[in-house]
């Protein structure tokens, strides 16, 4: 029986952690996916992100990727491989 | 996100770019109608301007991805009237479409109406593009 309570309480608890702080991270690594792949760069998942400062990022890839992606003076965005 | 200063006649080749930008991802409404695709919305122009500021399923930096993308797209055209034969109308062809596709493609799955919109304004876009003279009054 508590086992079975256990086992129901899994997708609870995943359902609770799907709050709308998750959603916006996953909002945000789509964006940075997306960035990355109109480079022609690969990048088959964000895994992680850090902010460097506004509009300037670090984003790490599953595949081992890692990328600096940032809005330069002249207002393109930039994906350089690090 | 942070630009360079711009002059006077900068800052009127940005707000040209910026229009043409507005008609590249929302539909030609200026050009005049094409059939549609199967599905595809029929919107005026404000409205798809509307629905693209607003749509979710481009991110910030993506749109400013693509601002840039079609911004280098207008460029080549913008050279390709006053004279100069490279890339060629049939390269600037396949620029154009790969570039309709990424915007498609980043559309189709959270904005299908919108995809669909964009997509059935692709020979509009293509007519108003190629052709120097709608291309110089836009």
């Amino acid at each position: 029986m508590r086992l079975r309570l256990s086992l129901c309480a899994i997708p609870l608890l995943a359902m609770l952690g799907a709050h709308p702080a998750r959603a916006a991270d996953a909002a945000f690594a789509k964006d940075l996916k997306a960035t990355i792949a109109l480079q022609g760069l690969p990048c088959d998942q964000i895994v992680d992100s850090k902010r460097n400062a506004d509009s300037d990022y670090n984003a790490a890839c599953k595949d081992g990727n890692r990328y600096h992606i940032f809005v330069d003076p002249a207002g393109r965005v930039v994906v350089k491989k690090l | 996100m942070r630009s360079a200063e711009p002059s006077s006649g900068r800052t009127l080749q940005r707000a040209r770019l910026m229009a043409l930008f507005a008609l590249l991802l929302l539909g030609a409404a200026a050009a005049p109608a094409q059939p549609q695709a199967a599905g595809a919305a029929a919107l005026d122009l404000p409205t798809l301007e509307e629905r693209l500021r607003n749509t979710s399923a481009i991110g910030l930096f993506t749109k400013l991805s693509l601002k840039n993308q079609v911004d280098d797209l207008i460029a080549q055209f913008r050279a390709f009237h006053a004279g100069r034969r490279s890339p060629t109308l049939a390269q600037l062809r396949e620029r154009f479409e790969l570039l309709l596709l990424k915007v498609v493609t980043l559309l189709q799955d959270d904005d299908p109406a919108l995809a669909s919109a964009v997509n059935a304004s692709r020979e509009a876009l293509w007519e108003v593009l190629s052709d120097p003279k709608k291309f110089a009054d836009v």
